[in-house]
């Protein structure tokens, strides 16, 4: 009689997520991901604990490129050339020996300034070996699935503002703590800004107890306590840069509202992108979907900063042998100090040239 | 082509960006692209801080006489995933770093590639804030 139960609860619980796996693109789970739909901790809840990362989502643009249109995956040769891609990413990171470059040394032989590599403006020519790559190639074509174009919305005008005050500080060569972001001050990279996959450091630690689910994650080291009774929020006059959230439980879904921002961070890697408002509102879903991967979605609802809410969905994955590392910054740190240099550099060098 | 692809990436990510542009390892803010170097030295010690671990080398130049330069490697929690660890350099080890120097002058380089007296090759350079490894 249990088992009948049970299996048709199963079933009115997947049943119930059909219509979100119409709007959520649907994962491909690893060759050994075996549906755990119903795994429980010991006192019932949904069990999402584990090590997980986001590395897979490595390569997909968080907005769509416009040539795709409303499409969200991609066909099958697109998908091939993502493939070879992400082997190629996977082997220049793991056997670099196969990777003879030496621009240092080009340069040098060629005589310093007239092959100076060209770069952007934080990278270098070289790519480091210790970046990250996806495992298995995405076959999203962004990051963002509502809107249907797969782009943001359009910005309020507060919003543009905003983008505009930000734009205009592009270039200006630091030159005091505060010309860096909150993440490179090692403050926090905010909700968003800590599952976003970056170059390194996409690892989250989900650990459940009753009525309680935290999540921590390895860059910067940010951990959210969840309360899962559905509580109300802190007082307004109370905000972070993590907000305040409060969880409960949607069938196996882990849905959780995230308030009180103070309006430092932006949804975007790092945290980064246009500060949202002290209005925003995250809601997050965690979904475990097979062993060894839990599907994400995050809506962005800030009237304040943008004309629609939006979303952004990816699976992050379990990975044998994968942990998280202490992330401890500003320990030593000497990146700030040096760059400030570079500028007193740079100011003595031009004014120098003034006078000459 | 590959350098193309970097700046695409890095174009991309600008629009988004609101924060100052100058994450804490922008290549361009602390070295001189115009000051590219080889050193040839022996391990002091290595710094495992973030955002970048830091090795400390002493090179010694024909007269004999010893500089201690420091060369800017990546971040440690990336370079123990690649199975880097701290036994990986241990002090004493004769390394050849390739880079560029300090725009201050000072004796400190980004260090590009590293090779080990075995031959074997280590990139260490730095690499852009969330940039998409695999280019796209």
């Amino acid at each position: 009689m249990d088992k009948r139960i049970f299996a048709l609860s199963s079933f009115v619980v997947l049943a119930a997520a059909l219509p979100l796996a119409a709007q959520t693109p649907a994962l491909k789970p690893a060759s050994n991901g075996k549906s755990v739909a119903v795994a429980k901790t010991p006192w019932g809840d949904p069990d999402l604990q584990g090590t997980w990362t986001s590395d897979d989502t490595l390569g997909v643009p968080m907005e769509r490129d416009k040539k795709y249109g409303d499409r969200l995956y991609l066909t099958e040769d697109e998908l091939k050339d993502r493939e070879k891609r992400v082997e190629q990413s996977k082997q220049r990171i793991e056997n670099p020996s196969s990777d003879n470059h030496s621009p240092a040394k080009a340069q040098l032989d060629a005589g310093a300034a007239a092959t100076a590599p060209a770069r952007g403006v934080d990278s270098a020519p070289v790519p480091g070996q210790f970046g990250e790559y996806a495992r298995r190639a995405s076959k999203q074509t962004s990051q963002i699935v509502e809107p249907a174009d797969g782009r943001l919305p359009p910005l309020t005008a507060e919003g543009q503002k905003k983008q505009e005050a930000a734009r205009a500080l592009r270039g200006k060569a630091p030159s005091t703590w505060t010309d860096w972001s909150i993440y490179d001050r090692c403050i926090s990279r905010g909700v968003a800004g800590s599952i976003l996959p970056v170059v390194y450091g996409n690892g989250l630690e989900i650990v459940q107890t009753p009525g309680y689910v935290a999540i921590r994650y390895e860059m910067v080291h940010d951990t959210r306590i969840i309360p899962t009774d559905g509580r109300a929020h802190l007082p307004s006059s109370v905000r972070s840069y993590m907000g305040d959230p409060v969880g409960h439980w949607e069938g196996n879904t882990l849905v959780v509202e995230t308030t009180n921002f103070n309006g430092a961070l932006g949804i975007g890697p790092n945290g980064g992108g246009i500060p949202g408002s002290t209005d925003m509102k995250l809601t997050e879903r965690f979904t475990r979907v097979a062993d060894n991967t839990v599907n994400y979605e995050l809506t962005v609802d800030d009237p304040k900063t943008y004309t629609a809410p939006w979303k952004i969905a990816f699976p992050i994955t379990h990975e044998p042998g994968y942990q998280i590392f202490e992330y401890a910054c500003h320990e030593g740190n000497n990146a700030m100090r040096n760059m400030i240099t570079g500028t007193l550099a740079d100011e003595a060098k031009a004014a120098a040239a003034k006078k000459n | 082509m590959r350098t193309r692809i970097w700046i695409a990436i890095l174009g991309a990510g600008l629009l988004l960006t609101a924060a100052p542009v100058w994450a804490h390892h922008a290549f361009a803010a602390e070295f001189d692209v115009n000051k590219p170097l080889i050193l040839k030295g022996t391990v002091t010690k290595m710094e495992w801080i973030n955002p970048h671990a830091w090795i400390h080398i002493d090179v010694k130049d024909a007269d004999g006489k010893v500089t201690s330069w420091m060369i800017e490697a990546g971040a440690p929690n990336g370079l123990l995933r690649r199975g880097f660890t701290k036994a990986s350099l241990l002090p004493g080890t004769d390394i050849v770093v390739e880079g560029w120097q300090a725009k201050d002058g000072s004796f400190r380089a980004n260090g590009s590639n590293i090779t080990l007296p075995d031959g074997k090759k280590l990139f260490v350079g730095s690499q852009g804030t969330g940039a998409p490894v695999d280019g796209k």
